[in-house]
């Protein structure tokens, strides 16, 4: 039987250490919801600490920090690159009937 | 005369095993790939109404953003303590296993009893698939779809844990099996991250 490369990730202290680092992450961002930011820093900040949250709870938590380099390609590039694909061919159509609408009106 | 040279690992070689992982594993994040690919259509989906509405509500004047953070500081909790029960089963402290995949479970279980109140709440308040009384008809579609398919997932991750639980505390569970969980649930959570921030935040 092929021997794999052993699971492996951070001792107990570093899950705890993740878990308070997400919290924080979290009540900065429900602080950031109700402080007076301008729209686009807000969102910004929003998507910036959103994929903070979700690379930090990739890597911890789920170990691909310590998977090899192939796999983590893999499920990073599939996941983020098609995923912003995706929205940046829908979002300026939407963007488009939206001005569209404004400018004939509804149908 | 030369030595010969020391066969070397090459990572990139690839060959019979190129990701150095077993097959369960290697299973499990295709599975995760595939199932963020259609969570992130959903969202994509949600984003297009949403740069197409007129009058999209206020989430603040619809949800209770404190309730929805508690459902959030639960679902992460779960996580630390599911990654914590991957760590004492891959050292083979199995009953310290078992404790934290139940606490995982109670975690899983908690989540999904808030928001089963949070649905019925909303319902109470008039919010349909085809309509709510806070602004554009979509809300509520999009509320009911992103919510209910990760609840979804909850659920069947409290099934799956429940089953890890039952099979560690008869011996007949092995650490990789409650990785495999483990991988599961972080993805749960992951998900979690960009609905509470894309729906209930932006």
């Amino acid at each position: 039987m092929q021997a794999f490369r052993p699971a492996v990730g951070l001792s107990l202290r570093g899950y705890w250490i993740t878990w308070g680092v997400l919290l924080v992450f979290t009540v900065v961002m429900l602080w950031a919801d109700t402080a007076s930011i301008p729209r686009l820093a807000f969102v910004v900040f929003m998507i910036a600490a959103m994929l903070t949250k979700a690379s930090i709870i990739g890597a911890n938590f789920m170990h691909l920090r310590h998977e090899r380099v192939g796999i983590v390609l893999t499920v990073v590039v599939g996941l983020l690159v098609t995923a912003t694909v995706l929205f940046v061919l829908i979002a300026p159509d939407a963007a488009r009937i939206h001005e569209m609408v404004n400018r004939f009106g509804p149908r | 005369m030369t030595q010969p040279a020391t066969p070397s690992l090459d990572r990139w070689a690839g060959g019979v095993c190129p990701y150095d992982a077993g097959w369960r594993k290697v299973m499990m994040w295709w599975f995760i790939v595939t199932d963020g690919l259609l969570f992130a259509g959903f969202i994509a989906s949600y984003g297009y109404a949403r740069v197409l509405a007129f009058h999209w509500p206020d989430q603040s004047d619809v949800f209770s953003l404190k309730y929805i953070a508690l459902m959030t500081f639960v679902l992460i909790t779960s996580s630390a303590t599911m990654a914590s029960a991957v760590r004492a089963a891959a050292d083979g402290r199995r009953a310290e296993a078992l404790r934290y995949v139940v606490l995982t479970t109670v975690g899983g279980a908690v989540f999904l009893g808030m928001q089963a109140y949070e649905w019925s709440h909303l319902i109470g308040e008039g919010a349909k698939l085809s309509s709510n009384p806070w602004g554009d008809a979509s809300f509520g579609a999009y509320f009911f779809l992103l919510t209910g398919f990760h609840g979804t997932h909850v659920l069947t991750g409290v099934i799956v844990l429940t089953s890890t639980a039952i099979r560690l505390a008869t011996n007949r569970s092995t650490k990789d099996g409650v990785e495999m969980a483990g991988l599961y649930w972080h993805f749960v959570d992951l998900v979690w991250v960009f609905i509470f921030t894309l729906f209930y935040l932006l």
